[in-house]
């Protein structure tokens, strides 16, 4: 085998690591494939829904008296990026209210180690357990890398509501037996092998929070320096959440029984400035759900389509698959939305786009 | 049925890492083990009694995928296409070489896609990848000889060394 092919074969496993944490939601996914199976409609409340005269996202009201509970001690390594982010947000002309409301995540970092901390993703899921689908349940997602010392550190914490701890299961192989404050967990035994350092810990109220500490590909962090920065990640993990996230553009009056599945504020991936929106639209029975989101790798192209908003449109049908471009709808950057729907219905959504003027 | 809610719950993170390799988009991954989850819980008694059903749903997860009727490819044609010569200041970092290598790995077909995930994601050998196919070794190395040539071709020299050195 020559250098070339072994150096390709690197690259292919590196960009195969790279991009794990693209994976779904668990949760989400085996909820809607319990809904399917059991043939019934979940009767989750809508969960972002509009408040007069304000298009703002808000939790459903009793989740959002828990979520917003003021957290005792604030969360180091947040404050300051979601401080960015609530600045950043886009705001109403003729109103004091933002035109999008923050977010609140449903927990915290309270730890994380020195250096400089990116945010890649903060992610809220919505779903539902089978015993008590009228109830929603909200997870949360934290990635990021902490950078100290030329070392890079990537760090992936998100609490499963459906998935307890006896229920882990590692790629590195068997795990052990932990305690965390009193809660039982089990962490990677083998965090030099695939998946890294990995843990899960109880949650008291059901579920399990899991962080996952690893280097990026090439990374030469030693696998006991992954474990102890997981483990005292998850020692210091505080609920409710004080971080706040604000979309960049926001929806509206949804049509039907659609409703926001999850949301999620991500690093751009062509690392300019910024951040990207994406909200993941349906019933939350039913993959593929309808995305509506910035950046990714898409480009407008397509037939042009009628406006919206004023705004110039661009849509592609394919196999079944539309997709529908709003352009120039935020800061010069288009809105994509995309499912396996009819055009029309792209449409619907798109005149409910809320974009900052 | 809770051992099928234990067996999806304690599979399901490696599933849609699996699945999301293979699909190299978040929102297909979700459809398509959600697909095999429902009809994993249809063939439950079956998979339950398997000789080994973590492989068993493995195969079905990529049998889905090998056997998915939209057309990827053209959805992928349509978003962007890769360049044929890739640029010197694309390379600049390690981040821009492995989103490089991720949208040519989107381009291969699809059985030599699942091969190279196989073999250089889930770490398995020729022959637990031939099993899980249905096809023969050599085979499987034919797919992923074409697809490394494939992938390798179009990426000059030059950024192969930088590749090496980085």
């Amino acid at each position: 085998m020559n250098a070339d092919q072994t150096e390709v074969e690197r690259l292919v496993r590196d960009a195969f690591a790279a991009h794990e944490h693209i994976a779904p939601d668990g949760d989400a996914v085996f909820a809607a494939a319990r809904a399917r199976i059991h043939r019934r409609r979940a009767v989750l409340n809508r969960p972002l829904v509009v408040a007069a005269g304000v298009v703002a996202l808000t939790l459903a009201a009793a989740t959002a008296v828990v979520l917003n509970r003021p957290d005792p001690t604030p969360a180091d390594g947040l404050a300051g990026p979601a401080e960015q982010l609530r600045t950043a947000g886009p705001t109403s002309g003729a109103s004091a209210e933002p035109a999008v409301a923050d977010l609140p995540m449903p927990f915290a970092l309270g730890w994380l180690p020195e250096g400089s901390v990116e945010y890649v993703a903060r992610r809220i899921n919505i779903g539902g357990s089978a015993e008590d689908p009228g109830t929603p349940l909200y997870g949360g997602e934290y990635m990021l890398t902490v950078t100290a010392d030329d070392q890079v550190l990537r760090i992936d914490v998100q609490q499963f509501r459906m998935v307890s701890v006896d229920q882990a299961a590692f790629k590195s192989g068997p795990g052990r037996s932990v305690t965390v404050n009193g809660q039982p967990g089990v962490e990677s035994a083998n965090p030099d092998g695939l998946g890294a350092y990995e843990l899960y810990v109880a949650h008291p109220d059901g579920g399990s929070m899991y962080v996952n500490v690893s280097n990026p590909p090439g990374g030469t962090v030693p696998a006991a320096r992954l474990g102890e920065v997981g483990r005292r990640i998850a020692q210091d993990l505080r609920f409710p959440g004080t971080a706040t996230v604000t979309p960049a553009f926001g929806l509206r009056d949804l049509p039907g029984d659609l409703r926001v599945c999850a949301f999620e504020v991500a690093k751009r991936s062509d690392a300019g400035p910024g951040v990207n929106t994406r909200y993941s639209v349906g019933t939350c029975e039913v993959l593929p759900p309808i995305m509506v989101g910035t950046g990714g790798q898409d480009v407008p192209t397509g037939t042009p389509g009628e406006p919206v908003q004023g705004r110039e449109t661009r849509y592609v049908s394919e196999n079944g698959h539309q997709r529908l471009w709003v352009l120039d709808a935020v800061d010069g950057s288009a809105v994509q939305l995309g499912g396996p729907v009819p055009v029309a219905q792209l449409y619907d959504i798109a005149g409910r786009l809320v974009l900052p003027d | 049925m809770a051992d099928y809610e234990n067996f999806v719950r304690a599979r399901l993170p490696r599933l849609l890492r699996y699945a999301t390799m293979l699909t190299g988009e978040r929102e297909l991954a979700g459809d398509l083990v959600q697909e095999v989850l429902v009809k994993a819980y249809r063939r439950w008694p079956r998979i339950r009694d398997a000789d080994n059903p973590d492989r068993y749903v493995m195969r079905m997860v990529t049998n889905g995928y090998l056997s998915w009727r939209r057309s990827r490819s053209a959805r992928l044609v349509a978003v962007g296409e890769v360049p044929d010569e890739a640029r010197p200041d694309d390379f600049a970092s390690d981040h821009a070489l492995r989103e490089d290598m991720w949208q040519r790995l989107a381009r291969l077909p699809r059985r030599q896609r699942a091969v190279l995930v196989l073999r250089y994601y889930e770490q398995w050998d020729d022959a637990e990848i031939a099993d899980l196919l249905d096809c023969a070794r050599a085979t499987v190395r034919a797919h992923a000889h074409r697809a490394l040539t494939t992938l390798r071709s179009g990426m000059a020299v030059d950024h192969m060394a930088e590749a090496r050195e980085s």
